[in-house]
């Protein structure tokens, strides 16, 4: 027999209490109000097209470092997950670290931007920001901070315009494609990526939620919800699990051509460690002989640690610096514990290779 | 009377008939006798009807997060459903678990077997269709093909439900009409536009075997998560499970980890692959054929819209790149004027001054200006530099 000791009234007690849950729950849900993400105050320095160029307001108590940091977040997702609320918020720990922050919100592509290309992306508007905060500041050169994707395209942006970069920082960021453990890799090897773009122009946001949803369906499409009855009743804490909510479905259209050859070139070739990636220029990640603060997650299924380990002895810099996160994707930016010891950290490594005042 | 209080009257009225029902159904798993309401009531569904109920009056973005609260909580309550009903009178939890566990296998045995053998035999129900053990299930075992099929209606300007309408069930499979009639060599006057009809049809059969195909699969995972998760039971004598959430968190974590294996093989980078092109491969066969129809009506198509676009950017990158090039010219030109300006105040400067004057630390304006000029006309070069370089 099964080992199950559970009565009959007790299944009957849990879904009472089940019910009871849901039905107060409506009423929270009824009351929680507007969501609002992105807290930092910040204004746009910069704006071309649909992207953005944010700097952080510094805090009038404090002179922050002279050389600005700029973060480069993914175009898949919304950059407001560095600033999701007070006291969840990478932005602010920086701040609070003594950095500069400046951010590149990519906007929303539409089928009118279905031609942007890597190129674009980084020679262009990416290189145009970086121009903008440069002359801000009467500097060469400034910091990078690049998330995930836009980890990848710092890299990248490093390996073509080193005499711009000062420091570059790497937060989870895959370089190798293909590593054994890379679930979206292996799903995307026998993809048609040419039949993809040239039949939908840009790709749906809601495919790459399908696709990340898919990564782990039953956590996250059905036992997420019923944890979240048990926090029903918490007014912060459904407010919480809402931002969290928000920001995986505010997903932006993937602009097709960006899309294309991000899939081809890193995903299905690996073009970023095997060679022969060209974004304008060949991509040599030799040329990146700045500083290097390379930090992953230990737990991330997204991009699997070995995914971004792979820097170490690709690059052409003498000063590289690994430090891992025991946490998942998200969690390294959201978890208390990710802000208490990961921005601190990165602050803490920049100010080491600061000019000196 | 607000609003509110009135759900939550109804909702304590609606709970109160569900709990008598299915606390008698309690008392018929300890041997009484199950009412007319039990045996007309489910659990999960009355859940459903209330929330139907007061839906229509929640804010949109509370019901939609409402909505994914109430398909998760179908699985939850099939499971608890099962546990109390699953073999009748006298039948305890455990037993009645086992025996809906055997059910699910016996569902799930066709399709593992299918998936290895494509295509299944006629006749065949899917997994998501009524068959007892499997009523209410299609939120939990479903899952990614039923997200696959809402993520299909966001890029297909058709219905889920028209990609599935040629099946191969019946004695006359609509397949084989398909066919026959894609057989048929296109002539005449409208040849062309027959032969797109009969691609399309071709593509649409060709996305149905490739859904099939995956969903075939999926049967087979479910087979093995069911085994998983009474092995995963079993290994837990001695520490028995003790409540309806702490079974259900098990039943997650033993699908998610059988899933996670599935997916990473071979096997599955096909079916996903296959899966995604043929559909794909249906739309763009679909985009085409309304590109015809808005060309006979004089309207812009998405291939024209699609060159244009392309243009529009490589006229922008064109426009870039003379931007970048004007800078750097009127960076030179700053450049040439301001070495001329410091020409100019140096053919402006008086005879050479005493050697005693020349000695002292005083400028006069024109030296000050040449001097500046030098400077600046160092800056200005490097200047130019990187805008060349950009």
């Amino acid at each position: 027999m099964l080992p199950i000791d559970i009565r009959p009234d007790a299944i009957l007690r849990e879904l009472n209490e089940y019910g009871e849950k849901l039905a107060h729950g409506v009423n929270n849900l009824m009351q929680v109000g507007e969501i609002a993400c992105g807290v930092t105050p910040k204004t746009v320095v910069y704006q071309e097209d649909k992207l953005k160029l944010f700097r952080f307001d510094p805090p009038a108590d404090r002179v922050p470092s002279r050389v600005p940091l700029l973060i480069v977040y993914a175009l898949v997702n919304r950059p407001y997950m560095t600033d999701l609320q007070e006291n969840r918020s990478t932005v602010r720990a920086l701040m609070e670290a003594g950095q500069d922050v400046y951010l590149v919100d990519w906007g929303y592509p539409d089928r009118a931007d279905r031609f942007l290309t890597l190129d674009d992306y980084i020679n262009g508007y990416l290189d145009r920001s970086v121009d903008v905060i440069r002359e801000r500041h009467r500097l060469q050169r400034i910091n990078l901070l690049g998330i995930c994707q836009g980890g990848t395209f710092s890299l990248c942006y490093a390996a073509l315009h080193p005499d711009k970069v000062s420091n570059l920082v790497t937060m989870v960021t895959p370089v190798d494609f293909q590593t054994p453990d890379n679930l979206l890799s292996h799903w995307v090897r026998e993809v048609d990526v040419d039949l993809l773009v040239d039949t939908l122009g840009n790709v749906p946001g809601e495919m790459l939620n399908w696709t990340f949803l898919n990564l782990k369906p039953y956590q996250l499409m059905g036992q997420k919800y019923l944890g979240l009855l048990d926090t029903l009743d918490d007014p912060e804490a459904l407010k919480n699990f809402l931002r969290m909510e928000k920001w995986i479905f505010d997903s932006p259209d993937q602009a097709g051509e960006a899309f294309r050859q991000f899939i081809k070139d890193f995903y299905q070739h690996n073009r970023l460690i095997h060679g022969g990636l060209t974004i304008g220029e060949p991509v040599d990640l030799r040329n990146v002989t700045m500083p290097v603060l390379n930090v992953f997650a230990e737990q991330d299924h997204l991009v699997p640690p070995d995914a971004s380990r792979a820097m170490r002895g690709r690059l052409g810099t003498n000063d590289y610096t690994e430090l891992s996160f025991p946490g998942g994707h998200i969690g390294i930016y959201v978890s208390g514990k990710a802000q208490k010891t990961v921005p601190p950290a990165i602050g803490k490594w920049l100010d080491a290779r600061a000019p000196a005042r | 009377m607000s609003q509110t209080d009135d759900w939550m009257a109804g909702w304590i009225k609606a709970q109160q008939g569900y709990w008598r029902a299915w606390e008698d159904m309690a008392r018929q798993a300890a041997g009484g006798k199950v009412s007319e309401d039990a045996q007309r009531q489910r659990l999960g569904e009355g859940l459903d009807h209330w929330w139907k109920a007061v839906s229509a009056f929640a804010p949109a973005d509370g019901r939609a997060m409402f909505d994914k609260l109430m398909q998760a909580g179908q699985g939850y309550f099939v499971l608890a459903e099962h546990m109390l009903t699953g073999g009748g009178q006298d039948t305890k939890p455990a037993d009645a678990l086992e025996q809906w566990l055997d059910g699910l296998r016996k569902t799930w045995e066709p399709w593992s077997a299918a998936a290895s053998a494509w295509p299944p035999a006629h006749g065949m129900a899917t997994p998501g269709q009524r068959d007892a053990p499997m009523q209410g299930m299609a939120t939990f075992w479903d899952l990614p093909m039923d997200t696959w099929n809402r993520m299909l209606a966001t890029v297909m300007p058709l219905p889920g439900d028209f990609t599935q309408a040629f099946h191969g069930n019946g004695e006359h499979p609509l397949r084989d009409q398909v066919n026959r009639f894609l057989s048929i060599p296109t002539v005449g006057y409208t040849r062309e536009a027959q032969e797109q009809a009969q691609q399309l049809a071709r593509r649409q059969l060709d996305y149905l075997a490739a859904s099939q195909a995956y969903q075939a699969a999926f049967g087979k995972l479910g087979l093995q998560s069911v085994d998983a998760f009474r092995q995963a039971l079993h290994a837990r004598a001695g520490d028995p499970v003790t409540s309806l959430r702490e079974l259900y968190d098990l039943w997650v974590e033993i699908s998610e980890s059988a899933y996670a294996d599935f997916v990473m093989t071979d096997e599955y980078q096909t079916l996903y692959g296959r899966l995604v092109n043929s559909l794909l491969a249906l739309k763009q066969q679909l985009a085409l054929v309304v590109d015809q129809g808005l060309e006979a009506m004089h309207m812009p198509t998405h291939a024209e819209i699609t060159t244009l676009q392309s243009r529009q950017q490589a006229l922008r990158r064109d426009n870039q790149r003379m931007k970048n090039e004007i800078n750097g010219l009127k960076k030179e030109m700053n450049l040439l004027h301001q070495q001329i300006a410091a020409l100019q105040a140096k053919a402006a400067m008086p005879a050479q001054a005493p050697r005693k004057a020349a000695t002292t630390r005083s400028r006069t304006p024109a030296q000050t200006a040449a001097s500046a000029g030098a400077r600046a006309d160092v800056a200005a070069r490097r200047d130019a530099d990187k805008a060349r370089k950009s």
